[in-house]
């Protein structure tokens, strides 16, 4: 493919969505079958210019392409390399799925003709950020995403919902001015804020203090790192579980893409170790796997108890992204894809019981499974594979992580990553275990065992969720299987790629 | 052609005359022809509108020129200078002045008496007339004389209104402005004792010399300057006049008050710092850091009194004070790229506040509503203004592809050149204390549930809507291209730091 | 001796320090008192000491008005441009007084009362 198509395929995957809003927009006001017929057309359309670009991506190309400039020497540019390809391939395809889901999800809900074009609309800023070509464009997009996002949050318009909206609003807009900070100082240090020009910073300076910690807050906000977490467990929650799934699976990638892109772009890998900052972040990230999956175990809330699971998650990706060799470094990229496919059936299986069921408290989920096997079926799937339980991509990302480790000889790293799973496991198999095999509560079954004394079996009253959700739930428990077993699959091949581009110094 | 050639020879002295001379048809107008006013004060906004057009053009071409009134010379004559910033602000002047004339059309008939609205237009004229000459002039008294008609103007268009409150706000800005006024005759008659000049050049020229033989009264007057521009454009702490005058007035005076007025003082001040005073002196006398930390503290301060404020305009007009704090940040850095922020900021704040206000002014237009508290829900009847009021929210903290974000970041560059990165730093936590007044008010009326049964809404006039619409577009257009806009202000920069 | 000194110099330049004089007294008036015509007052005064002070820089002992002598064109005149700027300098400070009186008159009709306190007062009740 030549360049100029590829540039023009890059920018109508960032454009043609934020384009789109403006039209589904107006025609959601007129009809809505209209409006998520265009949304779904444009998530997939997206989907494939993504795909289409994926022999060009990992031949191992870098292509740059800078839009216009809006300040001289700041301009809007866009990039394509194997780290962002991995990403956006990943957020496009699960932006999809979610769409798919969101077409019945939504089918009752109110302020549709809101939340459609705002779906469309993050998705284009989300690939803008990842295949934005320097930190001012990463910035705006980030911003934009992260504000319109809020719409997402605040959609059920409950008080709890504005209370944690407005918390996020607040935490988010704090996050975007650290990282305008960041941006600021390397302009002014470094003269530019391209990508792919090496690392930005030669040597330490106060000023490169600055940015370390103004970068860390700023996308720390986004990936839910101890101790700017907290707007998560609020505001994933209340958000319509498509929402919340592209929230906890897809957003909070940004924040991790972010700080790759601060490790080797900003500061190069030698100058990072040499300062000792991998340290701060992994210690950091090994209390924010603990705390988040010792908190999820006390939340009795569904979805509560899955965005504090997802704080602890992220906390394996910054911690994988501190140690520099080509195990963690893959095993990182591989666990971002993994956990945002496992997160992701999560949260929509989770979405799917709550909307057939109205039950959102773990309490109350006994006997679920007998009712929704399918999709109860999928939980449970992802959940092992959260757990680390082979042969699914879970364990696989979390062997190759350990390895990573070893070999760099951080054998803690390992056993806080066992302990993590033990937690893991306690807190995920009290939901399947008694979805499965618990009782219904007070209902026939009892009275007729009593009465003819035979012995209880579960029975299976299959009452499930329309194909359309089903679906994709399904497909996304389905790749948890597939990139783990599979021997040679797309996830894991980009990622052995991208960390291989990332260690020798191909920005 | 002779006689457009001929005009534009006198291009910078018929601006101010043609607007005077407008002012003064105004009442005469009212009296005879009633339905004339209205379109001959706008014709008169677009004629300076396009002559100020011209004047960039001109500027653009040749560079900066000079018009001497009357073809006498300095010193004896009164010189016009006009340079990059001079064609720049007449440009910010009469483009959101016109914009502010066509949105008071509608507003007036609610907020006037009748038989005072011709007098309204008159008032309005003379104000843009003397603010363009302000921005032209070269000379210190003809400053003068330029700032007192400025002052009369501005403070009758917050009285022309006769309820208890404007009379009480205008009085005591007339009372202050009066007392800059002052300061700034006795600095000029201090410099005028020194060297013997009333042109800004020429008493730069001597106070080289004269600045050691004389230092007292060199500090002295650059003193009385600061503070005579200080209380007129609200640098903290003489800003206390500003909340009572801007919240009371008509909400077309507010915007031009907010927008403009405050504005031209600080440009002023720039034009005396750059050309009245060798360069040498501020390094002796740290009159710039004075400002810079003044500045601060009024950013900080304004926006959290802003945040306790219930009355819709007065929160505007509290804003407005740590708005105002930017520019003199940017002129208190003294590097070209944090002046640019600061002027950039002009234009950037003049768009946002006017629109701002002209928001204000629909919404109690439309149903009353003047408290914040009673905002609940109204955007399921005024969604554009709404939409129009998030946006220029958005502005206001700074996010990106809106203009405030453009200003900001030449500011935080400006604030890293000096390698003072507490200035950066306080630009970032005002961008995050306007996040917390200004979106609450749109989360309000856009999520929550209308409480007060009782208001009515009466549909908003086209001419009052169109020109919100039309600063909105600007909004972002000069967030996402700022460029013609910042190269003329590089230019101008670049020019007053040789 | 340095006392000395700076007395023979405020006896040479009295007209100096009695406009300094009088710009302190009309600004302290203005901000402390409560009264608004003497506010207005005080303004005038302020003014006019400036005035005082221009105008005084521009004389020169001994010379001639600066009105052009047609018997006579030869010999030193008093600086002309002082004059002329503080003709228009009084015509400003007049419209302003003007301006202030009638604002004055206003808020009378619509408080009842010309002191700034007691106005402050009513509208701090009536916020």
């Amino acid at each position: 493919m030549s360049e100029d198509l590829i540039a023009v395929i890059i920018m109508f995957i960032v454009l043609f969505p934020i384009f789109m809003t403006a039209v589904i927009m107006y025609v959601g006001q007129k009809s809505e079958k209209l409006c998520t017929a265009l949304s779904l057309a444009t998530a997939m359309a997206t989907f494939m210019a993504v795909l289409s670009l994926y022999s060009e991506a990992t031949g191992g190309n870098v292509i740059e392409y800078p839009l216009f400039e809006v300040l001289p020497d700041l301009a809007i540019s866009f990039r394509l390399d194997i780290l962002s390809y991995s990403l956006a391939l990943l957020s496009s395809f699960v932006w999809l799925l979610a769409t798919i889901y969101s077409l019945d999800y939504m089918g009752g809900e109110h302020g549709k003709e809101r939340y459609y074009p705002v779906l469309i609309f993050t998705l284009g800023s989300c690939q803008g950020i990842f295949l934005a070509g320097d930190f001012f464009t990463l910035f705006i997009f980030f911003e934009l995403m992260s504000l319109i996002a809020y719409i997402l949050v605040i959609h059920e318009e409950t008080p709890e919902a504005l209370k944690a909206g407005y918390k996020y609003l607040i935490v988010t807009i704090i996050g975007g001015l650290s990282i305008f900070l960041g941006v600021i100082i390397i302009f002014e240090v470094a003269g530019t804020v391209s990508l792919g020009q090496g690392p930005l910073f030669d040597e330490y300076s106060p000023l490169a203090l600055l940015t370390f910690l103004a970068f860390l807050i700023g996308f720390g906000i986004k990936a839910g790192m101890f101790p700017l977490h907290v707007w998560l467990p609020d505001a994933h929650p209340v958000a319509p579980s498509p929402a919340s799934a592209l929230l906890s699976g897809i957003m909070l990638k940004t924040g991790a893409y972010g700080l790759l892109r601060m490790i080797f772009d900003v500061f190069g890998m030698e100058l990072f170790q040499s300062l000792g900052w991998n340290h701060i972040m992994a210690g950091l990230a090994i209390i924010t796997i603990l705390l988040g999956s010792a908190v999820a175990l006390t939340q009795n809330d569904f979805k509560r108890r899955l965005a504090y699971s997802s704080v602890g998650q992220m906390g394996y990706v910054v911690l994988g992204m501190t140690v520099f060799n080509e195990y963690a470094l893959s095993g990182d990229i591989f666990h971002i894809f993994s956990h945002a496919i496992m997160k992701s059936t999560l949260f929509l299986a989770a979405g799917a019981v709550i909307w057939k069921t109205g039950k959102k408290k773990i309490s109350d989920l006994q006997g679920v499974g007998r009712q929704m096997p399918i999709t109860m079926g999928a939980f449970t799937l992802a959940a092992f594979a959260m757990i680390g339980i082979p042969p699914l991509n879970g364990f696989l990302s979390k062997w190759t992580l350990c390895l990573g480790f070893l070999e760099g000889g951080y054998t803690a790293y390992v056993i806080v990553l066992l302990v993590s799973s033990m937690l893991n496991a306690m807190y995920y198999l009290p939901i399947i275990l008694p979805a499965f095999l618990g009782g219904n509560g007070a209902t026939s079954h009892h009275e007729e065992d009593e009465r003819t004394g035979q012995a209880e079996y579960p029975v299976f009253e299959v009452n499930e969720v329309p194909l359309r959700m089903v679906i994709p739930v399904a497909i996304l428990a389905a790749c948890t299987l597939l990139f783990g077993t599979l021997p040679t699959n797309v996830p894991f091949e980009l990622s052995q790629y991208t960390s291989n581009f990332l260690l020798d110094g191909f920005f | 052609m002779y006689a457009l050639e001929h005009v534009l020879n006198h291009l910078p002295a018929i601006l101010v005359i043609s607007l005077f001379v407008f002012a003064f048809i105004m009442p005469l107008l009212f009296i005879w022809k009633r339905d004339w006013c209205v379109p001959v004060a706008t014709l008169s906004m677009g004629l300076s509108l396009a002559m100020s057009l011209a004047l960039v053009i001109q500027v653009n071409q040749v560079g900066t020129f000079v018009y001497h009134m009357g073809g006498w010379e300095p010193p004896y004559g009164i010189e016009f200078r006009v340079d990059y910033l001079s064609a720049y602000m007449l440009l910010v002047l009469h483009g959101i002045g016109l914009l502010i004339l066509v949105y008071s059309i509608g507003d007036l008939k609610k907020e006037l008496a009748d038989r005072v609205i011709g007098w309204y237009y008159t008032l309005y004229l003379l104000l843009m007339g003397a603010m363009s000459g302000m921005a032209l002039t070269n000379d210190l008294f003809n400053l003068f004389v330029f700032m007192e008609i400025c002052a009369i103007a501005a403070c009758a268009i917050i009285s022309i209104k006769e309820d208890r409150e404007c009379l009480e706000a205008s009085f005591k800005y007339l009372i202050l402005s009066a007392m800059g006024t002052g300061c700034y005759l006795l600095s000029v008659a201090m410099l005028y004792m020194i060297t013997g000049y009333m042109h800004m050049e020429k008493v730069a020229v001597a106070l080289e010399t004269g600045a050691a033989e004389y230092p007292y009264n060199v500090l002295v007057a650059m003193s009385l300057m600061v503070v005579s521009f200080g209380v007129k454009s609200a640098l903290f702490p003489l800003h206390v006049w500003l909340p009572d005058a801007h919240a009371s007035a008509p909400s077309p005076s507010s915007a031009v008050l907010s927008g403009l007025v405050i504005k031209i003082y600080a440009v002023a001040m720039v034009h005396l710092i750059f050309r009245a005073f060798p360069r040498e002196l501020f390094e002796m006398i740290p009159m710039l850091e004075i400002i810079l930390w003044l500045s601060t503290l009024g950013i900080i301060f304004g926006s959290i009194f802003a945040m306790v404020q219930e009355n819709f305009k007065k929160m505007l007009a509290y804003s407005s004070i740590a708005q105002i704090g930017y520019v003199f940040l940017g002129i208190g850095l003294f590097t070209p790229t944090a002046l640019v922020g600061g002027l950039l900021h002009i234009l950037n704040h003049a768009v946002m506040k006017s629109m701002l206000f002209m928001v204000a002014g629909i919404i109690i237009y439309s149903s009353g509503i003047k408290r914040l508290q009673h905002f609940d829900g109204i955007a399921s009847r005024l969604t554009w203004t709404m939409v129009a009021f998030t946006i220029g929210g958005a502005s206001m903290v700074g996010i990106p592809i809106t203009g405030g974000f453009i200003s900001k970041l030449y500011l935080a560059q400006g604030a890293l050149e000096v390698e003072r990165p507490f200035f950066l730093l306080v630009i970032l936590v005002s961008s995050l204390l306007n996040a917390f007044y200004y979106f609450p008010i749109s989360i309000n009326a856009f999520l929550a549930e209308q409480k007060r049964e009782d208001i009515t809404f009466k549909p908003v006039l086209k001419s009052m809507l169109v020109p919100v619409l039309i600063l909105l577009a600007l909004i972002i257009f000069l967030g996402l291209n700022p460029q013609p806009v910042t190269n003329m202000l590089e230019q101008a920069a670049e020019m007053l730091f040789e | 001796m340095e006392v000395m000194e700076i007395l023979e110099n405020l006896r040479d330049n009295y007209f100096y320090f009695i406009a300094m004089v009088l710009f302190i007294v009309g600004f302290h008036t203005m901000l402390t008192h409560s009264n608004l015509i003497k506010k207005v007052i005080a303004m005038n005064i302020m003014d006019t000491s400036v005035f005082l002070l221009f105008v005084s820089i521009g004389y020169v002992h001994g010379a001639k008005p600066p009105i052009m002598d047609t018997v006579q064109p030869e010999g030193v005149y008093i600086n002309p441009l002082p004059s002329a700027l503080i003709i228009t300098g009084i015509i400003v400070a007049i419209s302003i007084t003007a301006f202030a009186l009638s604002l004055v008159a206003k808020i009378y009709q619509y408080y009842g009362t010309i002191d700034a306190d007691e106005i402050a007062e009513i509208r701090g009740s009536e916020e």
